[in-house]
């Protein structure tokens, strides 16, 4: 099993995450990322993998499994050695509320994981920004130059320009870093 | 001001004032503002969470007023998409679900400032309306239509009212509040009435007896101090006549508007704009999540921040659709009863007045069942 989560004054044994209240998970999540990342929030760029890119392992999650279902898969998951990045996705239909809990329990039950990562495809823009509140500290998203208004095809473009990724980071009460071609990560200034 | 001042102040149930607004809008940590106003919603209503079967008809987009926010209107007549239903076309869409045996409850009627529509275009729509289905509830006109209609046709608010009262009305939507700050009010929709024309219109309808609800758009150039200053007149009517039922944080859509470029809203913003809602409006019973504009993952979310209400059936609805919006038209009451199941909560139906029309077992086709979000067993339980 994993080491336990640590909020500051409490600590909580994965074995318990899912008895917890969502108010209570959600916070210790969100401590367990300050406490590694220092409200940082990172983005990362959805594209072909690159010299040093993270690329994050896809955590599939579906409507209907209990948290103790999906703790099981975490705990395999840190058991076989723990990715650099996971990002929840879900197969099929996802709620709101469903989806955020999966972000917690993946941040407290993989400790030893550096980025828990909310992927804008999939999410959206406006869950995977409220993924920060819930644990997660990067953006998995096509980065491009300039985005064409999200009409008829163009509807459900999941692509984001740099200022609009860096704006939902720091909409989420994050500073926004990101990752540089060295493998560095750079605070966003601009 | 801090959180754990504001904090007593809610359970002390004092009102909050401007600075503790702010405070809340500023507040590094979301959630802990979020838990605070879960913690109102659920001492004035629990698990509760309530929604409606209604119907939305625009009768027209023709409309002299040019917000910048809005993709529906269109100034002319002969414009390009411009569209003026005639009377049988409006009622054939009560018509069509009366055909369907679909049991709504309301229909919801917004339009644009048409210039060339007699008043009696709208008693005899509402007449006709009534004439089809008696017992229905007609939610219709904003505050920003009647006080059109009032300047349009030289008669006093409160005629106006009695007048639509007599055809048919029963209570008025919150919408055309937009944002009462005469400075961003000014620029975002300087040509319709002013947030006092609008509050005065809904103080008049709450002493004739009506009810209403009220509305705010957020998103566009409005600061933080200026939605709460907007909160905190919509609380000082309600203490004087105790007439709004619900409140509606609307979240602003760019597309296809002349702010297009401004970003909307985002995820967090939208949560956090609910959940200071519910801590700052301590005297209106309900907190509406709109699901057209707010997308149905972040109304569910919203019900954990505050929100009670996620709305209706809907169907048909196309102001928030022209300005992009990507949500369905219409969501099935089936639909609506497992998303707040599915957010742990409890829904009931109710009517437009609050009053309930189906909860508990009646609501389940097929059985009853609840779902712990809050304490993760999310599998669905029968429960007696």
């Amino acid at each position: 099993m994993t080491a336990p989560a640590v909020d500051g004054n409490t600590t909580t044994a994965p074995e318990t995450l899912a008895t917890l209240d969502l108010f209570v998970l959600a916070r210790q999540a969100v401590a367990a990322r300050d406490s590694r990342w220092s409200r940082r929030g990172f983005i990362l760029r959805a594209r072909q993998p690159q010299a040093n890119d993270i690329v994050p392992v896809p955590f599939p999650f579906r409507n209907g499994e209990t948290d103790a279902e999906r703790l099981e898969r975490l705990a395999s998951i840190a058991a076989a050695g723990s990715p650099p990045a996971i990002m929840p996705v879900p197969t099929g239909e996802a709620y709101g509320l469903d989806t955020l809990r999966c972000f917690a329990l993946c941040r407290l039950a993989l400790p030893e994981t550096p980025h828990v990562v909310a992927d804008v495809t999939t999410l959206g823009p406006r869950l995977a920004q409220m993924a920060f509140g819930f644990g997660a500290d990067a953006l998995w998203a096509p980065i491009v130059a300039e985005r064409a208004l999200r009409l008829g095809a163009n509807a459900n473009n999941p692509a984001l320009t740099r200022k609009e990724a860096v704006t939902l980071i720091r909409g989420a009460g994050l500073t926004a870093c990101e990752r540089m071609a060295d493998g560095t990560f750079q605070e966003v200034t601009t | 001001v801090s959180l754990a001042g504001i904090r007593d102040k809610v359970r002390a149930g004092e009102p909050l004032s401007l600075a503790d607004g702010v405070a809340l809008f500023q507040h590094p940590n979301l959630l802990e503002v979020g838990a605070l106003a879960n913690e109102v919603r659920e001492r004035l209503h629990g698990d509760r969470t309530f929604f409606n079967r209604n119907l939305h008809i625009n009768a027209t987009n023709v409309c002299e007023a040019s917000c910048m926010f809005c993709s529906f209107a269109r100034l002319q007549p002969g414009d390009k998409g411009a569209y003026t239903m005639t009377h049988e076309e409006a009622w054939g869409k009560l018509r069509a679900r009366v055909a369907a045996a679909d049991p709504i409850t309301e229909i919801h009627i917004v339009n644009g400032l048409h210039p060339g529509l007699p008043f009696d275009y709208y008693t005899e729509l509402l007449a006709g309306l009534k004439r089809i289905q008696p017992s229905i509830h007609l939610k219709a006109f904003t505050a920003v239509e009647i006080f059109y209609f009032a300047k349009k046709f030289a008669m006093p608010v409160a005629d106006v009212i009695a007048a639509l009262r007599a055809a048919g009305l029963d209570s008025l939507p919150g919408g055309g509040a937009e944002i009462f700050a005469p400075r961003a009010r000014k620029k975002i929709c300087g040509d319709k009435c002013t947030g006092d024309e609008w509050l005065d219109v809904h103080r008049t309808a709450h002493r004739m007896g009506l009810r209403s609800n009220c509305t705010m758009l957020y998103g566009t150039i409005e600061t933080v101090e200026e939605r709460v200053d907007h909160m905190l007149q919509l609380r000082a009517l309600q203490d004087e006549t105790g007439g709004f039922q619900t409140f509606i944080p609307l979240a602003f859509h760019p597309d296809n508007n002349a702010l297009m470029k401004l970003p909307a809203p985002t995820g967090v913003d939208d949560l956090r704009t609910y959940a200071v809602a519910r801590l700052m409006l301590n005297n209106i019973p309900h907190i509406k999540a709109y699901w057209i504009m707010l997308g149905v993952k972040t109304a569910q979310t919203a019900l954990w921040f505050g929100a009670d209400d996620l709305d209706g059936t809907v169907q048909e609805e196309k102001i928030y659709h022209m300005a992009g919006a990507e949500t369905p038209q219409a969501m099935s009451p089936a639909e609506i009863v497992r998303i707040i199941r599915d957010a742990g909560r409890t829904p009931v139906e109710r009517d437009t007045l609050y009053n309930v029309v189906a909860e508990g077992a009646a609501l389940a086709p097929d059985g009853p069942y609840r779902r712990d979000v809050r304490r993760g067993h999310p599998k669905l339980e029968v429960v007696s």
